[in-house]
């Protein structure tokens, strides 16, 4: 990217040393919907809040929840938009990665190869950087894995985390309710339980959306019904 | 001219390759490594044009390190015989490499395995194989003498005896081979066979 006028980058040093503009993406992804993943011992969940503009929008047409490939799920806080671009991104490069060998692209690998994508845009000319972070969510030969990808690249993995609106009290929540050998089940009912701490209103399978992936290494998002299911049994 | 064969065997892949290094009708020396190892566990047996083996066999070796470098854990034998395989196919139409290619290694969790590649990216994974004049012999012989989980003495008496079958019935047979194997411990040239020793330069 950067044609013409724009070979220089946008985002540049302040004199403190900071990207500022990475910090505002940061903020983007601070206000927006909370969303969250725990790693269990035989699997991973993703979630997040589903809050809609208006009564009238058709909720099924909206998933926030995507898969990358058949072992990789992934949510995100921030820009809706610009999660569907990276989204885009991440499965060509995974396509590309079987297209070489034959074989799934690792869950570190695809990681790090969005995090490059997300990097380029803080370095490359007349672009921005990307407004949201993800939580990336996969099963593979090193087992149930989740990773943070931040605007400005990094990445991270995490055991359980949070991002958006309400993300210091859900992981607060989350250090207390984790426990390194947590099923995937129980993982379900603390993810539901984080979201229900700091959701207006009242929540339901219309208002959410949960991913999971098991020792099956296929990612899914719950049908509503499923959600429900979970959600009477968190009551 | 060139021959080159393996095959699978008990926790293990052998490959033999001759050492004759050819230009029309001169020799240029008798002692030419043909098979190249890739990593620990991987080995590459080539033939075809010098120039063409040499420089794609490096470029793979180069990858597989990269690769390594890259993220910590080497490729399967699969994986590579797959990355080999689209290489010759992106080449094939442009600027082909004359190179044909087998590809042994042993992976923890599958074993060993053994990958038929040719020139026009013909790709297939096998038990055993032979490419050149000489694979109209050792395949003869190996389909007589070979059977799944042979043990190593079982698989190099198998490949001397397909060694023994082109010195006798190849018009122009190469003199000298070289056995390399992989398995589990690595890869590793195993033996030379060789009926004409190449003197080094004497002494002034």
């Amino acid at each position: 990217m950067g044609d013409s006028q724009y070979s220089f980058s946008l985002t540049t040093f302040s004199p403190s040393g900071k990207l500022v503009q990475i910090e505002y993406a940061l903020m983007a992804v601070g206000s927006g919907q909370t969303s969250l993943g725990i790693k269990a011992a035989n699997g991973v969940v993703i979630a997040t809040e589903k809050k809609l503009p208006s009564i009238l929008v058709d909720e099924t047409s909206v998933q926030k929840i995507q898969s990358l490939t058949p072992n990789i799920g992934v949510v995100y806080s921030g820009m809706g938009p610009d999660f569907r671009v990276l989204v885009r991104k991440s499965r060509k490069q995974a396509q590309q990665y079987y297209r070489l060998y034959k074989e799934q692209i690792p869950v570190t690998q695809l990681v790090r190869e969005t995090a490059a994508v997300m990097q380029e845009f803080t370095q490359s000319g007349g672009v921005r950087p990307f407004g949201v972070s993800l939580l990336v969510a996969g099963f593979d030969a090193d087992g149930p894995q989740l990773y943070q990808v931040d605007p400005s690249g990094s990445y991270f993995s995490w055991k359980a985390s949070a991002m958006g609106k309400n993300v210091s009290n859900a992981k607060s929540f989350l250090e207390k309710r984790y426990t390194d050998d947590m099923e995937l089940d129980d993982a379900v009912h603390t993810a539901i339980l984080t979201l229900k701490e700091g959701f207006e209103g009242q929540i339901s399978s219309k208002n959410i959306e949960i991913g999971i992936i098991g020792t099956d290494r296929n990612f899914r998002v719950l049908t509503p019904s499923e959600v429900d299911d979970y959600l009477g049994e968190v009551e | 001219m060139e021959c080159v064969f393996g095959m699978v065997g008990n926790g293990f892949a052998v490959v033999v390759a001759d050492t004759s290094a050819v230009n029309s009708i001169l020799v240029h020396k008798s002692n030419e490594d043909k098979i190249m190892i890739l990593d620990s566990h991987k080995l590459m047996g080539t033939s075809g044009e010098h120039g063409d083996r040499v420089q794609f066999t490096e470029y793979v070796q180069k990858n597989v390190a990269l690769y390594l470098f890259r993220n910590g854990i080497p490729l399967t034998t699969a994986a590579t015989a797959n990355f080999t395989r689209n290489e010759l196919a992106t080449a094939l139409r442009k600027n082909p490499y004359s190179v044909n290619i087998l590809l042994a290694g042993y992976d923890k969790e599958t074993g060993p395995s053994l990958y038929y590649i040719d020139y026009i990216a013909t790709f297939h994974k096998i038990e055993k194989g032979a490419f050149g004049y000489g694979s109209y012999f050792s395949l003869s012989m190996m389909d007589r003498h070979y059977h799944s989980g042979m043990s190593l003495e079982e698989a190099v008496d198998l490949v001397d005896k397909c060694i023994l079958e082109i010195r006798t019935r190849l018009v122009v047979a190469p003199p000298n081979f070289v056995i390399k194997i992989v398995d589990k411990d690595g890869a590793r040239e195993y033996a030379w066979r060789e009926s004409i020793k190449d003197t080094g330069v004497s002494s002034a």
